[in-house]
């Protein structure tokens, strides 16, 4: 019994220092992978850690620091600003996920069911040429095309006869959230267009010409076997769209300021007013966080929801 | 016979829907052509005379912005692709103990959002004194974008075969021997997508340049369109000019590589 015991801790021990030996003897790949992660502990790990430490701190940008408990959490739970902000962003999301699902599948499906290989090849190469303009450029065209003076808008309104529908876009409050929604129409996003229409090319061609045969066609068919089959691509649109549209607030920041009022305000752009603008540095990052996680359970969510009912299809 | 009416309409909405899309684009490219007092009369339609002088003007002020991005973004790429060939070679070619939690501590910062991090970010630049320099750009995004890299270059990596590597070795060759002469030229493909999708997300990114940056001297393109815009602003035909040429570095890159472009920017989504 003795004996035994002692055996299993002689083995531990020489597994324990073979490990180190062979760390040692191998030390040459992890001086390979150190740049890696210099960085990534200096510019990722820390400032993530740092973020959620900072939740709990009233934190200004001079370094005044003390700790708040959940002070930040409760004053989020009060914050007018704030509540108006996720009124906004659940209306952007709605529209975003409805625009940037269905616009891609729309124009997917025209260039998969177009039989003219060469000008399909224009189509899918039209779709991504305006990718080559900053975003910046289409934000600022866009801020000229709603200018209430110059505009274009503005500018075809008076030409078709329509003056009475003349606004001021971006500075009137009751609309201002929908010119925000409505830069880039007709919203053709190449890039979630090419995932789409990837997904599309690998539907089998025996697949098609089976539905062919039943006479599926049409409207039917993009409903009953396409859109099953490309379950995957459609829930790694929704998943970029929810978390790319969650954290967003370049438009905002460039264009309206998350004005006028807080009609255009979005939970990102606050945190960053409330940093850059308010020194409530900690206030911030509990926004932050409480944005990451908000994230990270719609994804999970989506994931989960999403596969069951893949394999539900599947059956 | 009805086929054809069929796709007539397919062929029908698709060019409406690219008029919708480039007629912004046009108007832009029009109106960089025109004179102020040719915008005030005609603003939309084609006015003549052209004035191309309004693109010399513009190249002036916008040359240094776009030099600026090159400078940036180029340094960044250089640096994504070396960390991700290298340390996807390492991960993917070699055994030691823990590499597989090292791998995983990598990849799961695919999920952590900017939004997370920008501010402590913020501070740990003002902290290190980089603000207002442009290591305060390449530095975290180097940093950043590495591990899409990474975890990219690791699979392909890994299906390499083996025999390739261990020829070399019996001819003596080192471990950055077989990285750079084997590896490498393999993988060149997947790295000019990789290196695309880098390139292109750096050149258009706004926010973090917009926050640590406050020298004109060393804007970026975007945020120095926002200071061209407000020199500009009552100047149609110059400011118009510089969104055309503001446009054009990644026309060229289009033009020089669009089968990469094409795959680097749905690659990202597909492998998700």
């Amino acid at each position: 019994m003795l004996n035994n015991t002692t055996l299993i801790q002689d083995k531990s021990t020489v597994i324990k220092k073979s490990i180190w030996k062979d760390i040692w003897k191998k030390k040459i790949y992890y001086i390979y992978l150190l740049p890696t992660f210099v960085l990534l502990i200096v510019f990722s790990y820390y400032p993530a850690f740092d973020a959620i430490r900072n939740s709990f701190f009233e934190w200004s940008a001079q370094g005044v620091r003390y700790y708040v408990g959940l002070g930040n959490f409760k004053s989020m739970v009060k914050d007018t600003i704030l509540i108006a902000s996720i009124k906004n962003l659940i209306i952007l999301l709605i529209f975003g996920i409805i625009i940037g699902l269905s616009v891609p599948i729309i124009v997917a499906e025209l260039i998969f069911n177009i039989r003219n290989e060469k000008l399909k090849f224009w189509y899918r190469w039209l779709i991504v040429v305006p990718i080559v303009v900053p975003g910046m450029v289409v934000l600022l065209l866009w801020q000229f095309i709603y200018d209430p003076n110059v505009g274009l808008l503005n500018g075809i309104l008076k030409v078709i006869g329509l003056v009475s529908w003349q606004r001021t876009w971006l500075n009137d409050p009751d609309i201002a959230l929908y010119c925000l929604i409505f830069i880039g129409f007709p919203w053709i996003s190449g890039t979630n267009t090419l995932i789409i229409l990837a997904g599309l090319n690998n539907i089998g061609r025996d697949i098609i010409d089976s539905s062919l045969i039943d006479g599926v066609t049409g409207f039917r068919r993009i409903w009953y076997i396409d859109l099953p089959l490309i379950l995957g691509q459609i829930k790694v649109l929704l998943i970029l769209g929810l978390i790319g549209g969650i954290q967003g607030f370049g438009p905002q920041l460039i264009l309206t300021r998350g004005g006028p009022g807080y009609s255009t305000m979005v939970p990102g752009l606050h945190m960053y007013q409330q940093a850059f603008l308010y020194n409530r540095l900690g206030y911030a990052c509990a926004i932050g966080l409480s944005m990451f996680i908000v994230i990270l359970i719609l994804t999970y969510i989506n994931m989960r929801y999403l596969r069951s009912s893949i394999e539900y299809e599947a059956k | 016979m009805k086929r054809r009416v069929h796709d007539f309409w397919l062929h029908f909405i698709m060019i409406v829907l690219l008029f919708l899309t480039f007629f912004p684009f046009i108007e832009m490219i029009n109106i960089s052509f025109k004179t102020n007092a040719q915008f005030d009369i005609a603003p939309w339609t084609i006015t003549l005379p052209l004035y191309p002088s309004n693109y010399l003007r513009a190249y002036k002020s916008i040359s240094p912005y776009i030099l600026n991005s090159i400078i940036v973004s180029g340094i960044t790429l250089v640096g994504v692709l070396f960390l991700s060939a290298f340390s996807g070679y390492v991960f993917a070619r070699f055994s030691f103990p823990g590499k597989e939690i090292l791998y995983y501590l990598v990849i799961s910062l695919l999920m952590i959002p900017g939004v997370l991090t920008l501010i402590p970010l913020f501070m740990l630049t003002k902290r290190l004194n980089l603000l207002n320099t442009r290591w305060a750009l390449i530095l975290p995004w180097t940093a950043g974008g590495q591990v899409f890299g990474i975890f990219l270059l690791r699979s392909f990596m890994a299906s390499i075969p083996q025999e390739l590597f261990d020829s070399a070795k019996i001819d003596g060759a080192g471990d950055f021997y077989t990285f750079w002469y084997i590896a490498l030229p393999l993988c060149a493909p997947i790295l000019g997508t990789l290196g695309i999708m880098n390139f292109v997300g750096t050149w258009n990114e706004y926010i973090w340049p917009l926050t640590v940056l406050s020298d004109v001297k060393l804007f970026t393109l975007p945020i120095g369109l926002l200071t061209f815009q407000s020199e500009y602003m009552v100047l149609r035909g110059p400011l118009f000019a510089g969104y055309v040429i503001a446009s054009i570095p990644l026309l060229i890159l289009f033009a020089l590589a669009s089968n990469l472009f094409i795959e680097g920017l749905t690659s990202g989504a597909i492998k998700a």
